[in-house]
């Protein structure tokens, strides 16, 4: 049998090396990085690799797309996808930053506590994501208003920033994300006056909510927190945290859940989709849809 | 299934050195990815990408290669892998920039080998030349024999680099204990009066040691030429020279040419990434590691 192949493309000028070893762990036998690669380059690399093997071979090769951009790394995305000339396809996986996969357990893992521990859906709860316009509050707040949350990215200095990322993801993907804008605790108050569901995806290491700040919310069920360097996004969820009380939040009877319980799905979510490359009869096309899909299979 | 040992290959340079990706792979690992264009800044943020995504028992599986031209910011990035390790999550790393700890630790090793052989003696008091001595494997070279107490003096064509250079590998590299000192190329006829050993580690194709300086150094015992490109840069000593008594000397001086020194740096390299592999807790490799499995190997290696 021929060697299994993935193709690694990255518009920056480096792989991930958290990507390099997942890939390799997930059974790809050979890994070819292919760095600062331009969107008008991805249809003729994804031909070229198409080309040498035969139908049986192009089973055993995929293409993984990583990067820092969600809107570049779809579009890279989409370019393969329209290179491929069947029976000559291949598996495409896009990931970049490990942002789809990490935004798809952050929801999953928030979507599990507020069904469990308040009997709720994302449909008909109203959703804030903090750090939103980053590559994992972006991927994150799709996912959850796709799965009909009403959902709002906040950036931390600028509302036009927000605006710009709500604009271009909605009429990207038909999602419903509203921008938001919340420097200091009296806007993140204000923000969080009927929230059901706090996602934080800002930057490690950075408290975004304080225990001054949840003594004030009432409505909220779920908070989930990615980051795992201390100290927390949100006081008071630690990084092992799944469904546990939120005690700083005293007027209502909220959940937390932290960057490892979160980082555990993510892991396999992310391996998921790369073994499912090699598995699969036909070519597989994997975004951060098929990631959620994933995710919240996992978690039943 | 057993997860494959993966090798994370950083460099400052353009590309990896194709010599260390065939050792990577010969000595075990399985996968060699590079990493290019890698900046100091950016080592933390790849090392703990890297160490966070398998569990501590494939971490075992995973190290990191720091290549590059540069002896001190391969001896920093070094340094700030280290410190980026989260034990457990925590993996091996080895810097060889230009492979120049390895060829360093083959010659001085190399040279100890015929100090003893010939002459019953170490490097302790020795006085070293390392001519053209500025670049990466004259300075790992010269703090190596310097760690072994040898007096070194790292001749360059300008006086001021060859003391810039000293003044880095005493502070940087020699932990304020070694005895290196400068030299410009214009003296080295003076120079060669007191040496002992030299080292010629300047570029390919250049002589840097005549006949007539062999035959003007009364107490030479050991000179080692790291060129295998024709013309020596040692008079005398050819690639193959491995202890061969140098033509022309009056104090029955001998000489170790390229491939000698080539066969315990590669035997050297491989080793220390074999060690990276087979090590139960992480280790973080360079100059000093090497020659210690230099010196190994040829202890175990008598020629």
């Amino acid at each position: 049998m021929k060697r299994s192949i993935l193709h690694m493309l990255d518009p920056m000028p480096n792989n991930s090396p958290f990507d390099i070893n997942m890939a390799l762990d997930a059974g790809f036998e050979v890994l070819m990085p292919y760095s600062n690669v331009k969107l008008e380059s991805v249809h003729g690399l994804t031909q070229d690799a198409i080309f040498s093997r035969g139908p049986a071979g192009v089973k055993r090769t995929g293409l993984f797309i990583g990067g820092r951009n969600l809107g570049l790394a779809i579009d890279m995305f989409n370019a393969a996808k329209q290179a491929m000339v069947p029976p000559f396809a291949i598996s495409v996986f896009a990931d970049p930053s490990g942002a789809f996969t990490t935004a798809a357990a952050l929801v999953a893992c928030v979507e599990r506590e507020l069904r469990e521990k308040h009997g709720k859906e994302l449909a008909g709860s109203k959703a804030v994501v903090f750090g939103g316009t980053g590559p994992v509050g972006v991927a994150t707040g799709i996912i959850a208003s796709l799965a009909g949350a009403d959902t709002t990215i906040v950036d931390h200095l600028y509302l036009e920033t927000a605006e710009d990322l709500a604009k271009q993801y909605n009429r990207r993907f038909g999602c419903s994300l509203k921008p938001a804008v919340a420097s200091f605790d009296n806007d993140k108050i204000a923000l969080l006056k009927d929230v059901d569901i706090i996602f934080c995806t800002a930057k490690a290491g950075i408290q975004v909510l304080n225990t001054a700040i949840l003594k004030e919310v009432t409505q909220l069920k779920v908070a989930g927190d990615v980051n795992a360097v201390p100290p927390a996004g949100i006081e008071g969820v630690s990084p092992g945290d799944v469904g546990t009380p939120l005690i700083h939040a005293t007027h209502c009877n909220a959940v937390g859940v932290g960057a490892l319980a979160v980082g555990n799905v993510k892991y396999q979510v992310q391996h998921a989709m790369l073994a499912s490359m090699l598995e699969n009869e036909k070519p597989v096309y994997l975004d951060f849809r098929d990631a959620f899909v994933k995710a919240r299979e996992l978690l039943k | 299934m057993e997860k494959p040992f993966i090798l994370h290959m950083l460099t400052t340079a353009k590309n990896l050195s194709p010599f260390d990706v065939n050792m990577a792979m010969d000595a075990g690992w399985v996968s060699a990815i590079p990493y290019t264009n890698i900046e100091a800044s950016e080592v933390q943020g790849l090392v703990q990408d890297a160490i966070f995504s398998r569990s501590a028992k494939n971490l075992k599986r995973t190290a990191i290669f720091v290549g590059g031209r540069d002896t001190k910011q391969a001896m920093d990035m070094l340094k700030i892998a280290k410190r980026s390790m989260v034990p457990p999550f925590e993996v091996s790393v080895f810097a060889d920039p230009s492979g120049a700890f390895t060829t360093a630790a083959g010659m001085v090793a190399a040279v100890e080998r015929e100090l003893e052989k010939h002459f019953q003696t170490t490097f302790e008091g020795k006085n070293v030349l390392a001519l053209g001595g500025t670049g990466p494997v004259g300075q790992a070279a010269a703090v190596i024999a310097a760690k072994a107490g040898a007096n070194v003096r790292i001749i360059g064509r300008q006086l001021e680099k060859a003391q810039h250079t000293a003044d880095l590998c005493n502070n940087e590299f020699g932990d304020g204990n070694t005895n290196i000192t400068a030299g410009a190329d214009a003296e080295k006829a003076e120079y060669i009066k007191t040496a002992d050993v030299v080292f010629a580690t300047g570029a390919a194709g250049i002589e840097l040691l005549s006949a007539e300086l062999i035959a003007n150094a009364p107490q030479l015992k050991v000179a080692a030429d790291v060129n295998a490109v024709p013309p020596a840069g040692i008079a005398g000593i050819d690639a193959m020279s491995n202890g061969s008594p140098i033509a022309g000397s009056i104090s029955g001086a001998v000489g170790i040419g390229a491939l000698a020194i080539g066969n315990v740096k590669y035997q050297a390299q491989n080793l220390l990434l074999k060690r990276m592999i087979h090590s139960e807790k992480p280790v973080y490799l360079h100059f000093e590691h090497a020659f210690e499995v230099a010196r190994e190997y040829i202890k175990t290696h008598k020629a």
